[in-house]
């Protein structure tokens, strides 16, 4: 087992969180005419700034000098890691914004503008957890696994404030990224198994792990019970967010780094 | 092709005394833990003979580094007169991205600095026409300093059995292969 990384796991699934709420606000504030069903504004706009401003807190414990911070936006050339900054940066500012500007009924154009900021996040932050040296997650899976958990915990915590009429879209959402997310995390370990002898360990370490096993448990676990209810109670997306944080967590400690195989066959 | 030094690793003459990874801790003394120049066996399902080889790794100044490419801060420079990969560490912010990025573990954490560090060919001494200490210190003559450009090919392989495979990087490190023991009968 490698590190845990727990700053890159509150801030990646935190801003993810931040990012599902604007982009569920977005499509439920236009899904029938602009301004619908837009009351509370406020107060979600609150909670996705809350949330994201907590993530970006917590990434800079990640880092060894964190009052360098500002110095990560230096390479946009070809780090991603600078271009998720520069994103995440920009996100967080429309975020205040908003929750400076939103009276009662809020702007929509503020939550298109996040809704492609924070997809601008998701992409580099697909593209920084994808590097050659972790040959299972070389590839889309990174940009998968994070796009999944903004639309489960977007749609989760967006249930707070969608009204009665919106509450079934939110459910339905809700419902369809638990499975995607399902497929996926059933899917990556063992199609590993198959793959190289890196990749073959990552899948054993997965299927070992237990925060593997706890993000499957809470993914099946509200699945049954938005199955049974047809709702997404309210302290539902609080549970989905601890299996989100547990799936971060294994996607960091148990991803196996090809030099951990020096001098054995690959 | 540009100037571009590199390590020739001559496994058939390394017996893995660990010299060149002590001269490199003797010169830079790294904080407990840290690592430049790392000795790895060869596991058995490579190279299956009791005598055992090792492969001598530390950065490999790669074409086009993961590290360079990922850093956020541009703490790492490629020289242009010579291909080696220098980090900067007074930039480095330690975010930890070109440790998780080198597909070699060449960069590592160290806890004292909160920082990264690696190997960077040691090139004040190359400056000074020096060659790097633990190619100077290898008592067999199985770790070697070479230019790429101006290196004859022989029976030297870019990817041996126990080194990631990474084209897109394309590290400069070259490796003479070693030979299958003779069994000899009386
Ligand atoms: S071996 Fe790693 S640290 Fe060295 S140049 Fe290549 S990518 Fe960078
Ligand atoms: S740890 Fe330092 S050198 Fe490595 S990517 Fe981060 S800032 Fe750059």
């Amino acid at each position: 087992m490698q590190s845990m990384e727990l700053p890159l796991v509150v801030f990646t699934v935190f801003s993810q969180a931040a990012i599902g709420v604007t982009v569920m606000r977005a499509v439920r504030t236009t899904a029938d005419g602009a301004g619908a069903e837009d009351h509370g504004a406020r107060r979600e706009w609150g909670l996705i700034a809350g949330l994201m401003v907590f993530g970006m807190l917590g990434s800079l414990f990640h880092l060894g000098h964190p009052l360098s911070a500002p110095t990560a936006l230096n390479h946009l050339g070809t780090a991603w890691l600078s271009r998720e900054v520069l994103f995440a940066g920009m996100f967080t500012g429309v975020t205040v914004l908003a929750v400076l500007v939103a009276g009662i009924t809020g702007k929509p154009a503020l939550a298109w503008l996040g809704t492609l900021l924070g997809l601008g996040v998701i992409v580099s932050a697909g593209m920084t957890y994808a590097p050659p040296a972790l040959p299972a997650l070389d590839n889309g899976l990174p940009f998968a696994f994070f796009l999944t958990s903004a639309v489960i915990l977007g749609a989760g915590f967006g249930s707070w404030f969608a009204g009665g009429g919106r509450a079934p879209l939110m459910a339905r959402i809700f419902t369809t990224a638990l499975v995607v997310g399902l497929v996926l995390n059933l899917a990556a370990p063992w199609i590993w198994l198959s793959g190289g002898t890196v990749m073959r360990m990552t899948g054993q370490a997965w299927l070992g792990s237990a925060f593997y096993w706890a993000h499957v448990l809470v993914l099946l676990g509200c699945l049954g019970v938005v199955w049974k209810t047809r709702t997404i109670p309210a302290w539902l997306p609080v549970l989905a967010l601890m299996g989100e944080l547990a799936g971060r967590a294994g996607f960091f400690a148990d991803t196996i780094h090809t030099a951990a195989n020096m001098g054995g066959l690959y | 092709m540009k100037k571009q030094y590199a390590f020739l690793v001559d496994t058939e003459r390394c017996i893995g005394c660990f010299t060149c990874a002590m001269a490199c801790r003797n010169y830079y003394h790294q904080v407990e833990g840290v690592v430049w120049r790392q000795v790895y066996p060869l596991s058995e399902e490579i190279y299956p003979h009791r005598e055992r080889a090792f492969l001598s790794l530390a950065c490999n100044h790669c074409e086009n580094p993961a590290c360079l490419n990922v850093c956020p801060v541009e703490a790492y420079t490629k020289r242009e007169e010579d291909g080696v990969v220098v980090h900067h560490q007074e930039k480095c912010i330690g975010c930890g991205n070109c440790i998780r990025s080198c597909p070699y573990g060449a960069p590592k954490y160290n806890p004292v600095e909160k920082r990264a560090e690696k190997c960077s060919l040691c090139h004040e001494r190359l400056d000074a026409g020096l060659n790097p200490a633990c190619v100077q210190a290898c008592p067999t003559d199985a770790l070697q300093l070479i230019d790429l450009a101006e290196f004859e090919r022989t029976n030297e392989v870019q990817y041996p059995a126990g080194y990631p495979r990474m084209e897109e990087l394309n590290p400069s490190t070259r490796f003479v292969l070693p030979k299958t023991p003779k069994m000899v009968r009386r």
